[in-house]
């Protein structure tokens, strides 16, 4: 074997070795938890709009209300979430990064909507133990699940 | 005249027969034009790379390479590590690709070696290795995934804790590659990503044919007696067209998969050996001799007989169950037909060519020592 193809051997086992970690960042899939919940961050209370749509990456937009959660699924670590304040017209439209091993992530649409630190916008979701989320309280809506859910109820700050 | 129309209609008589068949059927179905484009469309990019993987097999002397079976199995072994690990999309889908790879490479070496020992008895050593091949994929699938391979999605899992369920959703990676670049034609939806990637697969064996590695493989498949003597490692070659050719199933079961959005983790590659064999048969395909045009005319054809034999079945007797049997005894039938015609046609061609060596000696020709068919 010459030199160039050794070479040329070791850059195809390399990239074929590497591709499928630059695959799996990529495309990671995530559970988006869109949440309306009012949070507070620093001692400051960020509440949300009456009625608010948010889209992700040009999906949606999901019509929400105060303290609701609406569930939507992404690939990759970077997405762009557009969120739109029915009574004002006002919108905001913002990048956001998932950490690539959170599977379920808060996105707390009050945060990003009140200008908070890009370090709240998401968290890590953990779910409540089953008995402690009231059955009532479990809406369905269309395709995404909506879950009115008290605040702060399943937030797990990084 | 007559002697060139026997050739041809001996040479296309599958073809031919299913062009009748369907001739006869597609009136008695009067299933929507629309209708029937759209999913001849569809199921052209569900099957067409599957039965590209065919082809290197046949031109490398070792008849329709029901081998095939074992990269199905590593195309779904990749696509339910990429469901397990929630990798979603295009990324996902090449993810399962790379890592069908290794497993396939394995595969394939093992079925080529086996079938070094088995010369001459190809095609029933691969149909044969496929069913011993499918207990192993069993005891992965049913016993290690989730004991010995960790699987970390419990909702794969059976109750017991181990195996995986016997349906596997793809909802992450269904139909990514069709939609990829989304194309409409008169209300018909193309998926064009789908067909790129069955060019790229149909331009790579066109350009493997010219490299050396490919001529020896034509070489060994016209006589490997003579490939031996001209220096050319046959057994070597031979593995390396199995391998190939297992690779290209297993990224074929890929697009497959994702096109149906959901594998049956017990039997969906069971069948797909059977169904890209006839469909190439079909095509007009034999079993020493396929090209491209007879994979696509072969995919089109089989697909056409699948969607309107069991409406015509139903039209005719009021049964649709009627063409539920046709297609299984056509898919088989073809099969048998093309390897009954293939063994008649050897036995033809030793036969004229022993009258001739007769002839010859008869009129006190000096004749070159050989010359019977390989």
């Amino acid at each position: 074997m010459t030199h160039r193809s050794l070479i040329q051997r070791a850059g195809a086992a390399l990239l074929l070795a590497s591709l499928p970690a630059v695959l799996f960042y990529c495309g990671k899939g995530h559970t988006l938890l869109l949440d309306t919940n009012a949070v507070t961050i620093d001692g400051k209370e960020y509440a949300s709009a009456d009625t608010v749509n948010v889209a992700v990456d040009g999906h949606g937009p999901e019509s929400m209300g105060r303290a609701e959660r609406a569930q939507v699924t992404v690939g990759g670590p970077r997405h762009t979430i557009a969120i739109e304040v029915a009574t004002d017209d006002r919108k905001v439209v913002r990048r956001i990064s998932i950490p690539t091993f959170m599977d379920t992530a808060l996105v707390s649409v009050p945060a990003i909507l009140g200008g908070a630190p890009r370090q709240h916008w998401v968290t890590k979701f953990t779910a409540p133990p089953s008995g402690d989320a009231p059955v009532e309280q479990i809406q369905q809506q269309e395709s995404s699940i909506v879950l009115a859910a008290p605040p702060s109820a399943a937030v797990t700050k990084p | 005249m007559i002697s060139r129309l026997r050739i041809f209609f001996i040479n296309n008589a599958v073809a031919i027969l299913i062009l009748l068949l369907i001739a006869v059927a597609l009136p008695v179905a009067k299933l929507p034009a629309k209708f029937l484009a759209q999913e001849i469309l569809l199921r052209l990019g569900r099957d067409t790379f599957l039965v590209l993987a065919l082809l290197l097999p046949i031109m490398a002397g070792m008849g329709l390479n029901f081998g095939m079976v074992l990269g199905a199995m590593a195309g779904q072994l990749g696509l339910m590590f990429i469901t397990d690990w929630g990798v979603v999309g295009i990324p996902g889908l090449l993810l399962a690709m790379i890592l069908s790879l290794p497993i396939s490479v394995l595969l394939g070496w093992l079925c080529g070696a086996i079938m070094n020992r088995a010369k001459g008895r190809e095609m029933v050593t691969g149909f044969i290795l496929a069913f011993f091949m499918n207990g192993i994929y069993m005891m992965v699938v049913l016993y290690a995934m989730g004991s010995l391979i960790p699987i970390f999605n419990p909702e794969m899992l059976l109750s017991r804790g181990y195996g995986i369920r016997n349906v596997v959703g793809l909802e992450g990676v269904r139909q990514a590659f069709d939609n990829f670049i989304p194309l409409r034609i008169h209300g018909l939806k193309v998926p064009v990503f789908s067909y790129l990637l069955i060019a790229a697969g149909a331009a790579f064996l066109v350009w493997f044919r010219r490299t050396k590695l490919g001529q020896d493989m034509r070489a060994v498949g016209q006589d490997r007696a003579v490939a031996a003597a001209a220096g050319i490692p046959v057994d070597r070659t031979r593995i390396l067209a199995i391998i190939i050719s297992t690779v290209l199933a297993g990224l074929g079961q890929v697009i497959f998969l994702q096109n149906m959005g959901t594998i049956n983790s017990i039997s969906s590659h069971e069948q797909i050996g059977m169904f890209s064999i006839a469909a190439l048969l079909i095509g007009g395909a034999s079993v020493t001799r396929a090209t491209i045009p007879n994979v696509i005319i072969g995919v089109i054809l089989f697909h056409m007989m699948f969607l309107v034999s069991p409406m015509a079945g139903k039209n005719l007797i009021g049964s649709g169950m009627l063409g539920e049997y046709f297609r299984q005894f056509v898919s088989y039938g073809v099969i048998a037909l093309a390897l009954v015609l293939y063994e008649w046609k050897r036995v033809s061609q030793e036969n004229e060519s022993r009258a001739s060596l007769r002839r010859e000696a008869a009129a006190g020709t000096p004749k070159p020592a050989g010359g019977g068919a390989a």
